[in-house]
């Protein structure tokens, strides 16, 4: 059982390399690395908006350093014009007043409350603050997860599916049914080619982008989501590719598969938008036990209950489709 | 070796594709399935290799139920050689025979190189990738991997598909002597010249029904009309006559100075299989 395994396992790594799945595994990294170091973090720690002020008497005293002051109303307009979602202040006619383009209510509300609060910023009340990650831990967080779903969900599914419907268009699934080998196996391999090389990658990502000692403390929690990801995306990758013709057909689908999974999920999960129904949605609980994961939250038993109950129908509903191509008409 | 009493297979409620079998395979006989697309011949062979599930009857192979005998141990008995060759086409000839050899017993493996010059495989393409060899190159590895377990029983879809004739001439040798050691051999074709050339026995099998069983020349013989067809020359002039094959035994019965030729009206085995099932072999 361990040699024909390993026979298995070999040829679908070498399958893998020649479809060049590894090189892209580690072309996204270096991306997502770049993207995270170079790009995401330094943005996150920019202000939201620019804040310009005219005050030709010099009333402002306690001005947060943030503030760009302008010598005239020209100037003020200037500058909103070239960065429409700035703030302008008025201080020169004693009171304050607040000048911009106008967009959504409420964000002009905190737009105009933020631009204010940074001409006394020692009065804005401290709020207490939860949790024990710095604003720039939270935020490496938060997008090696989001990355990590991505690649799992998205790359991950369309690369087994791309294995399989290699080896369907050349034929040798037939060859295997009439191999001595358990018929499962030939599925197992293929699952644990993924579930590697996805574990080395939810590795690398998280240590380059939380960093080493945050990302050390996190690890066996979002390797254990992974994997559960990882077996999840694989599987329902196997069923496209055994139930559909071939790979034409399967990119609709898999366009479909990944608004319906990636969509809500991250809408629900990172902005204030919250679906009524979203509760039903499996990638949502997924995705949440990898956010979990990523910052240390407890996660349910029902939770994994039913990651394990939904792995084993997928299995099922592969090996069940499995049996079926093997004896169609040649 | 294979013992099949009605067997029947439906895909559908309303698509029936065999309407009861009855043909035995004797150890060491080469056995051909003949018939056009779609008679039931792939259907009958993925019965009998245990791919399809749910047939009706009785299919004995090596002396036990197919049901039980689809086990391991089964799978390493035969070899089967599809009507496509099927590998793996970013490896080459050796990987691929290499790694489909590696689910059979060390013992039981014979080596990929020696067989690949058995069936005069170029040697300069061993290394090279399936996807850059000529279909009758993929045809040669193919075969090699359904040799290269030393199956007792050997299914063979096509054997000849795709190759020249001199690899034709070279795969029905291999046949023969694969046979001479003792493998049955269960060859599904179109190709009448395999079958008349290679089988012991034939079945000829349309819309699911075998229509006829027999050798080949028993096939022939039968409805032979028994006559020849003489050319010769006789004062200068070319002349051809026709006449009842136990007229020849007392010698040519007319006047003659050369014969040129003499042809046996003997039918060939596809007049044969036109005759039994009404239908050509496209």
């Amino acid at each position: 059982m361990g040699k024909e395994f390993c026979a298995l396992f070999k040829k679908d790594c070498r399958m893998l390399a020649s479809g060049k799945f590894f090189q892209m595994a580690i072309g996204f990294l270096v991306l997502y690395t770049a993207y995270v170091n170079l790009g995401y973090i330094r943005f996150m720690q920019m202000p939201p908006y620019h804040v310009y002020l005219y005050d030709p008497d010099g009333t402002q005293t306690e001005k947060s350093p943030l503030v760009h002051t302008v010598s005239s109303m020209e100037d003020m307009n200037t500058a909103l014009l070239s960065d429409a979602n700035g703030v302008g202040l008025d201080a020169s006619a004693g009171e304050v007043q607040v000048i911009l383009y106008k967009g959504a209510e409420h964000v002009d509300r905190h737009r105009a409350d933020y631009a204010l609060s940074l001409l006394r910023p020692s009065s804005s009340p401290a709020p207490e603050v939860l949790g024990t990650n710095t604003p720039e831990q939270k935020a490496r967080k938060e997008i090696a997860c989001e990355l990590l779903f991505f690649e799992l969900a998205a790359v991950g599914f369309l690369g087994i599916a791309a294995l399989l419907f290699k080896e369907k268009g050349m034929g040798v699934i037939r060859v295997h049914a009439v191999l001595p080998l358990r018929k499962g196996m030939f599925l197992l391999s293929k699952l644990a080619v993924f579930l590697l090389s996805d574990l080395v990658f939810a590795v690398l990502l998280t240590l380059l982008n939380v960093g080493l000692a945050d990302g050390a403390a996190v690890l066996p929690a979002v390797l254990l989501q992974t994997a559960l990801l990882s077996f999840m995306m694989a599987l329902v990758g196997l069923l496209c590719a055994l139930l559909l013709k071939d790979f034409r057909q399967f990119t609709l689908a898999y366009l479909v598969i990944a608004i319906f999974a990636a969509t809500p999920v991250f809408l629900s999960a990172n902005t204030s938008v919250k679906f009524d129904w979203i509760g039903w949605h499996p990638f949502y609980h997924v995705y949440i036990g990898l956010k979990n994961a990523y910052f240390g939250t407890a996660i349910s038993p029902i939770y994994y209950a039913g990651a394990a109950a939904a792995i084993a129908l997928l299995f099922l509903a592969v090996l069940l489709s499995f049996r079926r191509e093997i004896g169609k008409e040649g | 070796m294979i013992e099949v009493k009605n067997l029947t297979f439906s895909y559908r409620k309303d698509k029936q594709a065999l309407h009861g079998l009855n043909f035995t395979v004797e150890d060491g006989e080469i056995f051909g399935f003949l018939g056009p697309n779609g008679s039931g011949k792939s259907t009958t062979q993925k019965i009998l290799t245990g791919i399809l599930k749910g047939h009706g009857g009785k299919v004995s192979l090596f002396g036990q139920d197919i049901s039980a005998a689809c086990s391991r141990e089964f799978f390493q008995k035969i070899g089967v050689l599809f009507e496509f060759p099927y590998l793996y086409a970013n490896l080459s000839a050796v990987d691929n025979l290499n790694y489909f050899a590696s689910f059979y017993p060390k013992e039981q493996r014979r080596d990929a190189g020696e067989l690949l010059e058995m069936l005069e495989f170029k040697t300069d393409f061993l290394k090279k990738p399936v996807s850059s060899y000529s279909k009758g190159m993929r045809q040669r590895v193919s075969m090699a991997r359904a040799l290269m377990s030393r199956p007792r029983l050997l299914f063979l879809d096509e054997p000849t598909s795709g190759l020249d004739p001199s690899g034709a001439v070279l795969f029905r040798t291999i046949i023969e002597q694969e046979r001479k050691k003792g493998t049955t051999v269960f060859v599904t074709t179109h190709n009448m010249t395999d079958a008349d050339l290679l089988c012991d026995r034939v079945a000829f099998i349309v819309g699911g029904n075998i229509a006829a069983l027999d050798t080949p020349k028993n096939l022939k013989e039968k409805n032979s009309s028994h006559r020849v067809v003489i050319d010769y020359l006789y004062q200068g002039q070319r002349e051809t006559k026709s006449i009842e094959t136990p007229e020849l035994e007392a010698g040519i019965p007319f006047a003659h100075d050369e014969i040129i030729s003499i042809h046996s009206q003997e039918p060939t085995l596809e007049d044969m299989f036109i005759q039994y099932t009404g239908r050509g072999l496209s």
